[in-house]
């Protein structure tokens, strides 16, 4: 009995650990097999076995015909998500900015931001084209699907950098003020460059919240597909090892946005840790 | 004092461009469905008079009826697994894992998938599924069945395998934040006040990562509710949810119907998202049980 | 001789005078970290003890040890006589403030004070009963109901001590316990413990890094360095008999001298140091051995005289008050400090910049004889 609670406990935390590593196995192993199976043989089919192992379907994916070309949406989605990105990063940093302002109805602008994410995106995308349908707009990627992706990715970024501003030490702006900065002057050079983080984390927000947003776009587009849209029609069309590479790729490139903004997230903090021994 | 003065004009003049473009975008279209779903008459336009003709239609037909039903129901089921499986995912990383460098190696595993398109870890699980899929390959090679399962794919229960995949990160990030912000003094003076473990647990650690919890819940809830691309993926065209009735409204032109079926979406999603701010206000953190 | 001695250790804990806490030998490691190493210590009944020392001197390793909060690697602790070593917190006889109290964000301080005594099983209405009691003991009945965001740091202390003491414990641990307290509150509260201690019988354990607290407040000090203890004792014995350099360099007002002996005889050494030969009365060291001194700062006087045998000529550097003392800063010749203090009422003979022949007398002089237990 004498040691039987550390034994219990430990017998809680194999249990518990075990249900993690089941979980992230059971969330990994169809991006993995995705991954695997997009590499088939050219007869290879959807599922195993994979017939051989071969480059076949990502040439398909490359000298693809209009029909199936997943260039231009990627292209398109690329832009579009880069846009949202700065648009996130401008407009949340100002928001959050006001924030702090504590103007009036802030309360209310906080749960307009929180309608965004909250609001489903088919609802979202649906409503705004009919709105646009009765104005007469035309839908096309690069105008509607815009606007309507900011509004999904601006909450995030706004969400973040409120959390980044609550744990901001404003005692240093008021040390620049102090020593004579405007206020202007005092946020370029003293708070944006403590606040880099969050806003790049902002940004990362946009780019892959865009780059990968579909219910919105599917409403809103118009005639020139983005990313997802293209893959949803392929899917309906036929289901490849196509499909697979395609979504392999696409998977690739958000794992390296992601690798490559934590790791200057990571150099950041690194150089002001140093900076500050 | 900061760069940025309280209650001054410039606090309020940044944040009309975002609160614009929120209204915009977000409050007028939804605005707009609502009042498309009382239009009436036979073309479709403003001049149209108002009518709640298009609800007793929906309502007059079980079959959406019961739609919305199962609807409701598979999110409450996903809700209460991805709970589960998400604090005790949350418990491990947070508790448990001793050594920093593995904490965050399982947690990066955890979260990384989160940064990469639903839509394709959607069609990720159909290999998965399918009769000749991975899942039934391996229950014959196991010898567990003799003949593959068609009960994987284009089902309910294919559906939700593959939902908890995509939401359990949900549920379980805001526990880890709560889990994070409980002192190790608190448990350990709950222990010195003589309650072992699991009485620490159920009155210290769980009321304190309660609003974790119902923030979690309520991000499932809009997702789950929401996620019409995993039913269409996963579920082929066998089964619809809610907001894939919308679609199929909207394919069809029956635009009226279609926002119909969208007020009400967003009425469930509103009562949700309410009565769980009722049960947890997530401002005032920690309130008494 | 070997029956009788069995015969002791056989014997029922209440036939011999019973400790309410020792620990034997206590060693704990983090790693290639030594924080706990062979820490032993008797307590007995109804004792106020502090375990003083600098920060990461193993003294909160020490406590949390006592607690079953962390486990030791080696040694035995006995609580009331009974072997605890593995005991989990919650069987030991114990109850524990930490430093920043520790009070459950989400309980009313009712709630929260009664806390202890559900956990024991103990009827709802005489859980409120007592609770109300112990309330109106500790002056916080009015914040029955109020949860701890809305309590001051004074009103937390009482609530955490409150916590701690309903369920009666044989030894409260006590982590720094007055630390995140305003210094305008620290000395009424410590009077108030001391009186509380007492009343109650139950031993303290204290954890302080705070001399003062531990002379004002312990009936045994112990002082920790390097995760061992250098020395346990009454507070007058460790101010007047100070066992090792560190810890009369530890201790205020202590001027400490390393050097060796070059002659020994009729219990008395000849110390030679950076700044002379000085005699210092002790038996044990050899001739050529290293040993340390010390002589405290308000025995040493400009007014030489026959008796004043131990002498050395310094620069005053600086003039300070502390509270009725004057302390004279000098400069010794090895390059350390030398304090000198006179009582602050009578008229200042030294300022500073001025040198001057300092001395005090062989017999006020203390030879660090190592760790006593």
């Amino acid at each position: 009995m004498k040691l039987g609670w550390k034994l219990r406990s430990d017998i809680v935390g194999w249990a518990l650990g075990t249900l993690t590593v089941v979980f992230l196995a059971y969330q990994w192993l169809p991006i993995l097999t995705l991954g695997l199976l997009s590499f088939a043989g050219p007869t290879g089919g959807t599922t195993f076995p994979m017939n051989g192992v071969s480059l076949h379907w990502y040439a398909e994916l490359w000298k693809a015909t209009v029909m199936n070309d997943f260039k231009p949406p990627l292209v398109r989605s690329s832009l579009l998500a880069a846009a949202c990105a700065l648009t996130t990063i401008v407009l949340s940093v100002m928001s959050a900015q006001a924030m702090r302002g504590r103007f009036r109805g802030n309360n209310w602008f906080f749960y307009l931001m929180l309608l965004g994410i909250m609001a489903p995106g088919i609802l979202v995308g649906f409503g705004f084209a009919v709105l646009m349908r009765l104005l007469g707009i035309e839908l096309a990627w690069n105008t509607t699907t815009f606007l309507v992706q900011v509004s999904w990715t601006l909450p995030f970024g706004f969400l973040t950098m409120l959390a980044v501003f609550n744990r901001f030490d404003s005692r240093v702006e008021e040390a620049a003020l102090t020593l004579g900065a405007s206020r202007i002057t005092a946020f370029r050079r003293i708070t944006l460059p403590l606040i880099l983080p969050g806003v790049i984390g902002a940004g990362l927000f946009g780019f892959s919240l865009s780059y990968d947003e579909y219910p919105r776009s599917m409403f809103t587009t118009g005639p020139d597909q983005t990313l997802p849209l293209a893959i949803m029609a392929q899917l309906d069309r036929q289901l490849t090892p196509e499909i697979y590479a395609i979504g392999t790729t696409t998977t690739a490139f958000s794992l390296i946005a992601v690798l490559m903004c934590s790791s200057a997230l990571w150099a950041m903090r690194r150089s002001t840790s140093a900076r500050r021994s | 004092m900061s760069t940025i003065r309280a209650r001054s004009a410039a606090s309020y003049w940044l944040a009309v461009p975002a609160a614009l473009w929120m209204l915009g975008v977000v409050v007028v279209p939804i605005v707009l469905l609502a009042w498309v779903s009382l239009w009436g008459g036979r073309t479709f336009s403003p001049a149209s008079p108002l009518t709640f003709d298009n609800y007793t239609k929906f309502f007059a037909n079980k079959t959406y009826l019961q739609l919305a039903l199962s609807t409701v129901g598979h999110t409450a089921v996903l809700m209460a697994v991805t709970g589960v499986l998400g604090y005790g995912i949350a418990y491990f990383l947070t508790m448990k894992v001793r050594s920093p460098r593995w904490r965050l190696v399982l947690f990066l595993a955890f979260v990384v998938p989160f940064w990469t398109s639903t839509l394709i870890r959607g069609i990720a699980w159909v290999p998965f599924l399918g009769v000749n899929g991975v899942i039934n390959q391996a229950l014959i090679f196991t010898g567990a069945t003799r003949s593959p399962i068609e009960a994987f794919l284009y089902s309910r229960f294919g559906i939700s395998m593959a939902q908890a995949s995509l939401y359990t990160m949900m549920a379980a990030g805001p526990v880890v934040y709560m889990l994070n912000a409980i002192q190790p003094a608190l448990r350990e003076a709950a222990m010195t006040l003589k309650a072992p473990p699991l009485v620490v647990f159920w009155r210290i650690v769980f009321p304190l990562t309660l609003p974790g919890v119902v923030i979690g819940q309520v991000l499932v809830f809009l997702n789950v509710m929401a996620d019409f691309a995993t039913v269409a993926t996963v579920g082929g065209n066998k089964h619809a949810m809610l907001p894939n009735l919308v679609l199929l409204f909207y394919e069809g032109s029956q635009h009226r119907a279609a926002s119909v079926v969208a007020v009400l979406l967003m009425a469930c999603m509103l009562i949700g998202v309410i009565a769980a701010l009722r049960v947890v206000d997530i401002r005032r953190l920690g309130a008494d049980r | 001789m070997d029956a009788l001695a069995q015969a002791v250790r056989e014997a029922p804990a209440t036939a011999r005078p019973q400790l309410d806490l020792e620990l034997r030998g206590i060693r704990k490691r983090y790693g290639g970290f030594t924080a706990v190493d062979g820490v032993s210590l008797k307590v007995p009944k109804g004792r106020f003890v502090c375990l003083l020392g600098p920060s990461g001197c193993g003294k909160t390793t020490t406590l949390r040890c006592v607690a079953g909060l962390e486990d030791p690697d080696d040694g035995d602790i006995l609580i009331g006589g009974k072997e605890a070593t593995r005991d989990p917190p919650w069987e030991r006889d114990i109850a524990m403030m930490f430093q920043d109290f520790a009070l459950f964000p989400h309980m009313t301080v009712a709630k929260q004070v009664g806390f202890g005594l559900e956990m024991l099983k103990k009827p709802k209405a005489a859980i409120a009963e007592r609770v109300k009691q112990v309330l109106a003991s500790f002056e916080i009945a009015q914040l029955a109901d109020r949860k701890p965001a809305n309590l001051s740091g004074g009103q937390r202390q009482r609530v955490a001590l409150a916590r701690a003491m309903i369920t009666e414990p044989r030894i409260l641990l006590l982590d720094e316990p007055i630390g995140a307290l305003d210094y305008s509150l620290r000395e009424t509260v410590m009077l108030e413990l001391k009186l509380l201690q007492q009343r109650t019988g139950i031993s303290f354990i204290w954890v302080t890094h705070d001399q003062n607290e531990a002379f004002s407040l312990g009936d045994l000090v112990v002082v920790m360095n390097h995760a061992r203890i250098e020395q346990q004792g009454s507070p007058e014995e460790i101010l007047q008999r100070p066992a090792t350099a560190f810890v009369a360099s530890f201790v205020q007002g202590n001027n400490v001298f390393h050097g060796r002996v070059v002659r020994a005889g009729d219990g008395l050494l000849l110390v030679e140091t950076a700044c002379g030969s000085f005699l210092v009365p002790g038996r044990g060291p050899t001739i050529g051995s290293e040993v340390s001194f010390s002589v405290r700062a308000e025995l040493i006087t400009d007014l030489l005289a026959d008796p004043h045998l131990n002498r050395l000529a310094a620069r005053c550097t600086a003039v300070e008050y502390f509270g009725s003392l004057r302390r004279h800063v000098f400069e010794r010749p090895d390059g350390e400090v030398m304090k000198v203090d006179q009582f602050g009422a009578y008229a200042a003979r030294i300022v500073a910049g001025q040198r001057v022949e300092l001395g005090w007398r062989p017999q006020d002089t203390v030879l660090h004889t190592g760790s006593a237990e």
